[in-house]
This record gives C-alpha cells, sequence and structure tokens, in this order.
C-alpha cells in the first residue's frame, strides 16, 4: 500500500449518497468506517467533516490482495443539516452512523437497520445527555478540578511567552477560577 | 423483572463463637479467597502474569478458578471502569455471597486514572462498590498485587465474627436477581 493509491475526494451534501453509490458500483465494494471532525471554529463553511473510508477487495476479479484500492470520501455537513444514510448501501453502515449520531449529534435521514430505524444511542450510556466529542462540549470533571499536572513543558519557568493551551473540552475563563 | 433475594448471612451462632473458632474461621477465610477478575483493560495483564508461575498467587491462597461470581469470595476490578459497564461492576458483585472482599487494581479503578476527566469513565469503582484495598500503579507490578493480597489476608485476619461491621458495611444494597438494565431486541425481521 502506498499513498498514492489513497485517493481523496470531496463531495457537498447533496451528492453524498449518489457518490458513495457510485463508488460501490464502481468496485469499492467494502465500506470500512465512517466518522466525523467537529469542523465548527473553521475560518469558512464551518460545519462537520463527515468521513466514509472505503475498500475495492476486488472480489472475483482474480487479482491479488496487494493491489487493494481505498477511497476516503469527505463532506462538509453545516451544523443542524441532517445528511443522506448509508444504510441502503451497506447494513454495516449502521453501527458507525449511530455513534456518529450520538458522539456529534448529526442527523442521519433514511436511516434503516431492520432493528427500529432510529437512531439509537450506541455507546454511551443510558440517561447521557450531550455531544461528548463536539469542541463545544465541556467536561463536567475539568469544569469542578483543574488539571493536576504540568500545564506547560518547563512547569511555567520556561522562558519567553507561549500560546497558551486551551484543549477542546476545557472550560475557559469564563466558567470562574479553579 | 427483578426479585428480591435475602443475602446470604453467616449464622447467629458465629456472633458469640469463642476466639480459637473465630481465629480458626478466619484463618480459613483468608488463605481460600476465590478470586473473580474482572479484567477492563490492560491491568487485567498484569492480573494475569501474577497469576502465572511467576508471581503464582495461588501459593497465598487466591484460587483465580471462580466458575463465576456466585462461587468467589474476592473480586479484583482492574482496569478502566466506565459509566456504560458501572451496572454491570455492581450487578455481578451484588452476586457475590458475603464474605466478600474487593481489590481496586490500578489507578483507572482507583480514581479514574488517566482518565478522569473523560466524559464516560467512572471517577473510581468506590463510586459503585465498597472496596478493601486499593492497589496504586498504571500499571501495578504484579509484585503490587500480591502485597495488596497481603494486606488484604491481615484485614481478614483481625475481623471479629460478629456480623454487626457487614451490615454497616452492606447496608442498603440489596442484592437482585434477573436484573435486566435494558429490554432486549427482537431478531430482525420479528416483532417484538
Amino acid at each position: 500500500m502506498t499513498a498514492a493509491e489513497q485517493v481523496h475526494q470531496d463531495v457537498v451534501v447533496g451528492e453524498w449518497h449518489e457518490t458513495l453509490a457510485g463508488l460501490r458500483d464502481g468496485g469499492f465494494d467494502y465500506f470500512d468506517w465512517l466518522t466525523a471532525v467537529d469542523q465548527t471554529d473553521a475560518e469558512e463553511d464551518a460545519g462537520f467533516d463527515v468521513v466514509c473510508h472505503l475498500m475495492a477487495t476486488a472480489a472475483g476479479t482474480g487479482r491479488p490482495p496487494a493491489t487493494l484500492r481505498r477511497v476516503l470520501v469527505r463532506t462538509r455537513v453545516p451544523e443542524g443539516t441532517s445528511l443522506a444514510s448509508l444504510t441502503d448501501l451497506w447494513r454495516g453502515a449502521a453501527w458507525h452512523e449511530r455513534e456518529t449520531h450520538e458522539m456529534f449529534g448529526i442527523e442521519f435521514t433514511g436511516f434503516a437497520d431492520g432493528l427500529g430505524d432510529t437512531l439509537r444511542p450506541l455507546l454511551l450510556p443510558d440517561g447521557f445527555e450531550g455531544t461528548p466529542l463536539r469542541k463545544s462540549f465541556v467536561l463536567a470533571a475539568r469544569a469542578s478540578k483543574a488539571w493536576p499536572g504540568e500545564k506547560e513543558p518547563g512547569g511555567g519557568t520556561a522562558r519567553g511567552k507561549r500560546r497558551k493551551l486551551q484543549p477542546p473540552g476545557v472550560p475557559d475563563e469564563s466558567w470562574g477560577p479553579r | 423483572m427483578t426479585t428480591d433475594l435475602p443475602m446470604p448471612r453467616v449464622g447467629l451462632a458465629a456472633e458469640h463463637a469463642p476466639k480459637v473458632v473465630r481465629v480458626v474461621l478466619n484463618w480459613g477465610r483468608r488463605y481460600s479467597l476465590w478470586v473473580f477478575n474482572f479484567g477492563l483493560a490492560c491491568c487485567a495483564i498484569e492480573f494475569i502474569s501474577a497469576s502465572m508461575a511467576r508471581h503464582d498467587f495461588i501459593r497465598l491462597g487466591v484460587i483465580p478458578f471462580a466458575p463465576g461470581p456466585r462461587q468467589a469470595d474476592l473480586m479484583v476490578v482492574s482496569g478502566t471502569v466506565t459509566d456504560k459497564m458501572a451496572p454491570a461492576v455492581r450487578r455481578l458483585y451484588d452476586q457475590m455471597p458475603e464474605p466478600k472482599y474487593v481489590i481496586s487494581f490500578g489507578a483507572c479503578s482507583n480514581s479514574g486514572g488517566p482518565y478522569w476527566d473523560s466524559y464516560c469513565v467512572t471517577k473510581g469503582v468506590d463510586q459503585i462498590i465498597p472496596v478493601d484495598v486499593y492497589v496504586p500503579g498504571c500499571p501495578p507490578r504484579p509484585e503490587a498485587l500480591l502485597q495488596g493480597i497481603l494486606k488484604l489476608q491481615e484485614k481478614i485476619a483481625a475481623e471479629t465474627l460478629s456480623s454487626k461491621g457487614i451490615r454497616t458495611k452492606y447496608a442498603g444494597r440489596a442484592a437482585s436477581a434477573a436484573e435486566v438494565t435494558r429490554p432486549s431486541l427482537a431478531p430482525p425481521g420479528r416483532q417484538p
């Protein structure tokens, strides 16, 4: 597997299902995974990147598995917009879409897994509220207690100004001192 | 469906047993700890290592062949307890007969460890079940588990047979059987 064989493809939200159906018919028959990336703080076109990874197993063509082709399909979904579900193309996409829904709050229209056809929580415990993998999700433990370890390399005694680290999920100054 | 079962108790006569009997009973308990390993993450590997030939905790009377929680005396929680797993940990603990002991093995089950600020990790297994001995480390060496077992055995040896202490320890914790935390799903194509 070389990097050249890895193909990226950016599509708009409306062509998501159509593109993936075309790729599946074009030989990319193996659905590997689907996930999202929070890009709501992007400079332009803020939203969520939904990424889908497909592989061409070349089943039945007699080619060796060393020539496995793969493709990453990506679309930018604005917040509050729903995306077409892929469960009619690959049944296995159901778990990935349920996980993406509970972690990022992205809706998938036409979701059908034959077990109720609703985007029920998959991994989170019963009664969990919120979408924990969004950057706007504040960690409750961090709100009540400061990070117990070193905040900066060198323990704050390092010379020169460093940009203050503010990882996602950590409450900012407006939450008050901790 | 939930059925409340009475917790198996040590008989009333045991409370008035003479000291010699107490010593013998505690000696029996401390050297026959059938262990139920709740391996949830990498710490479980250290637990397995402690059970193997080099460290060999069977020589301390810890027997890792309990067929299930109902036959076990000691539960070793080794690994990260998540909020999703916590009801199962609690349920299996409830199924163990008294007297029962818990060793919390490793930073994660002690306090949440490196995942203390995660949205899904329980901040210590002692939030759901009472813990007797905490073994620190990430992960602890097998020797640390051996030391934890020795500490627990000291604790058992010092126990009195009065069930008063045990009753307060498990106060308000009725064992329940046949508890289903969420409804089962029907197979595809069949109505539930």
